[in-house]
């Protein structure tokens, strides 16, 4: 599925990966955990391909297809997607429109017939539903005056009604409380299945009892610098990061 | 090695002095001798007209008013001939519509069409004013009886086709308690110049929405000059659509004249290639208790121009005042140009005025993710773009009137 090889990236000059190699295979949910700083975003960023993300060496490949020289979009026809840390607020476009664009958009790419506006309703009523999307929701401008929680579940539906084969979920559990932590992870957890994997970024191992991962590796440093089972996300919070940040614990 | 004298060039004197808008005036005489006598109200608003415009030139950029938008070299080829533009709309029960020249001889349109020019002042120049009654040929009235709330839009086209000068004079009257909406379209072909005067009156309690569509070519230079009286309780409420002309200057001069007047002045400009668009506006406060607002949003690409000039004028008597500006610019490009210059002139001493301008560029951040979400940059730029237009578009209440400026913008992303 996805894997990538010795990558580099700087951002601003800086180096912030620094030879990072990770291969996540179909069907697989791995977690990353790390220290701030570390560069977990970074990784993120890079899959999606944003500006000012400069990958200086190494290489991702998504199903044996070059990520790197896919512009954003096309990433996303090709199956990626980002749940971001901080859903952009983007006042004028409403929810239903966006949507629909994007899954047009993407349909177009593949070589899929557009859905009609009414096929869409149905599509997004029957996503809306497990998700605790409300009418009024989907009929504000994308995430504008959106709760935290708000933001994150309306992540997860975008996630549902575009069905990317391979999904990041950056720090989804940041801002929620553990009823919304419920929500969201039941979403993520329905779309688990043999031909889609997800890369978990998460602080706390508190996300990683609702959404339990095959691998977790720990990242420092711009680099993977452990990797193993779910019990390796309980360890790293019982002791905390400082055996690979060099601190004194 | 050689030695070449700087050369220095005397520019050439107008055969007048200072200087004259002489080729406007060039065809004049011709004009005179084809046109049945004038009454003597019109021959005198002709004088004057003929008057000024033999001392003084078209306003240009030497002008404080007009420095960003400098007239003359465009419209040099333009004066002698005049174009006949064709006027065309649907009736609307109750509404009346009528050449000028029917209506003339009324005591309100004759009124209206001998209201005094604005003296040179500030933004206010009256060269294109008096241009306007110097050609004055006919027109359209529009009046709404007392009362009368007209529950279609009166569409009315202009339409230009020679690369001529036209003038077009309009007068409108709202009587006491009465609406309408009126949507002007624009869409004529070729290099025209088009100078336009619209006096309008916005009786007692009366509502009118007055929309702009312009679309005329992009070889064409529109100067329109509106002048408006709000009575009690009256709403001028304008929208302007500009996607059309190389050069255009939109001037809008409302008065408020009486306790609980309010107007709306609002547009969207939607340039690109080397096109000028300018709006320059003048809200008058004269009376206790009235409200102003003007919203400006233009999206600039390619190396278009664009020109906001918005001044909020309160008088003295005008206490409680309620003023509100806001110009907010796109630049899509390195080379489209805003200026934008707000001001505020205040004589009362409690009022409430705020003005505001911003001009920027797309968000990056929404960009993105729209791209991530699979939509691809040319998309996601229209419906950024057409989300900046809708925030003054938005204001306009009838769906219809909205969803038909919204599908303009949308054709103009295309």
């Amino acid at each position: 599925m996805l894997k990538i090889t010795n990558l580099h990236a700087t951002v601003g000059g800086k180096e912030i990966l620094k030879g990072l190699s990770l291969e996540i295979p179909a069907g697989e949910v791995h977690a990353i955990m790390g220290p701030n700083g570390s560069g977990k975003s970074t990784l993120s960023y890079v899959v999606a391909g944003r500006a000012g993300y400069e990958v200086t060496a190494g290489e991702i490949t998504l199903n044996g297809r070059d990520v790197l020289a896919m512009a954003p979009e096309e990433r996303a026809a090709a199956g990626l997607f980002l749940a971001f840390q901080y859903p952009v607020e983007i006042p004028g476009v409403q929810m239903t429109t966006f949507l629909k664009t994007a899954l047009n958009s993407i349909r177009r790419q593949r070589g899929e017939a557009e859905l009609d506006a009414l096929d869409f309703l149905k599509l997004m009523k029957a996503k809306q539903k497990a998700l605790g999307v409300t009418d009024e929701m989907i009929k504000r401008p994308v995430n504008v005056g959106f709760s935290g929680g708000e933001k994150k579940r309306n992540e997860v539906l975008q996630m549902a009604i575009l069905e990317p084969s391979f999904a990041i979920l950056d720090e989804t559990d940041s801002g929620l409380d553990i009823d919304a932590l419920k929500v969201v992870s039941e979403g993520v957890n329905a779309l688990r299945g043999p031909g889609r994997s997800f890369l978990v970024i998460t602080h706390y191992q508190r996300l990683l009892d609702y959404i339990v991962p095959d691998v977790v590796h720990v990242m420092a440093n711009g680099r993977i610098v452990k990797s193993g089972g779910p019990d390796l996300a309980r360890e790293l919070e019982a002791k905390g990061y400082a055996e690979f940040t060099g601190e004194a614990a | 090695m050689s030695n070449v004298a700087a050369i220095k060039k005397t520019p050439e004197k107008s055969a007048f002095f200072p200087e004259t808008a002489e080729r406007v005036l060039a065809g004049w005489a011709a004009f005179m001798a084809a046109r049945p006598k004038d009454p003597e109200w019109l021959a005198q608003l002709r004088a004057q007209g003929a008057d000024y415009l033999k001392t003084r030139d078209l306003p240009g950029a030497k002008l404080e008013g007009w420095k960003y938008t400098n007239l003359p070299p465009l419209v040099k080829q333009f004066g002698d001939t005049l174009g006949q533009t064709l006027v065309t709309f649907d009736p609307v029960p109750g509404v009346l519509v009528q050449p000028l020249t029917a209506a003339q001889d009324m005591d309100w349109v004759r009124e209206m069409l001998s209201r005094p020019a604005p003296v040179q002042d500030a933004n206010a120049d009256p060269a294109l004013w008096h241009l306007c009654n110097l050609y004055y040929r006919d027109g359209i009235a529009i009046d709404v009886p007392a009362g009368t709330e007209a529950q279609n839009a009166l569409n009315i086209a202009m339409a230009c086709d020679e690369d001529l000068l036209y003038i077009v004079h309009t007068a409108i009257r709202l009587q006491p308690n009465s609406r309408l909406t009126i949507i002007e379209d624009h869409r004529g072909k070729g290099a025209f110049w088009k100078n336009a005067l619209s006096h309008i009156r916005v009786e007692e309690g009366a509502h009118l929405v007055h929309i702009r569509i312009q679309e005329d070519s992009d070889k064409a230079v529109y100067t329109q000059t509106t002048e408006v009286e709000v009575m009690k309780g009256g709403t001028y409420e304008a929208v302007a659509l500009y996607t059309g002309a190389k050069m255009s200057r939109n001037q809008v001069h409302v008065r408020l004249m009486e306790p609980g007047a309010a107007c709306h002045i609002n547009g969207v400009s939607l340039m690109r290639g080397e096109q000028h668009a300018d709006t320059t506006i003048l809200a008058e406060h004269l009376a206790p208790h009235c409200e102003s607002n003007q919203n400006m949003r233009t999206i600039l690409g390619d190396r278009a121009h664009g020109v906001f000039q918005g001044k909020i004028h309160v008088h003295r008597p005008a206490q409680k005042t309620d003023g509100y500006q806001l110009s907010k610019a796109l630049l899509l490009s390195e080379g489209a140009e805003m200026d934008t210059k707000p001001e505020l002139e205040i004589y009362a001493d409690d009022v409430k005025c705020s003005h505001g301008a911003t001009t920027g560029r797309l968000d990056e951040e929404p960009m993105f993710y729209m791209q991530s979400r699979g939509i691809p940059a040319d998309e996601a730029r229209a419906l950024l773009i057409e989300a900046f237009a809708a925030e003054v578009l938005d204001l306009v209440k009838d769906d219809v009137v909205r969803e038909n400026l919204a599908d303009r913008v949308r054709e103009w992303l295309k």
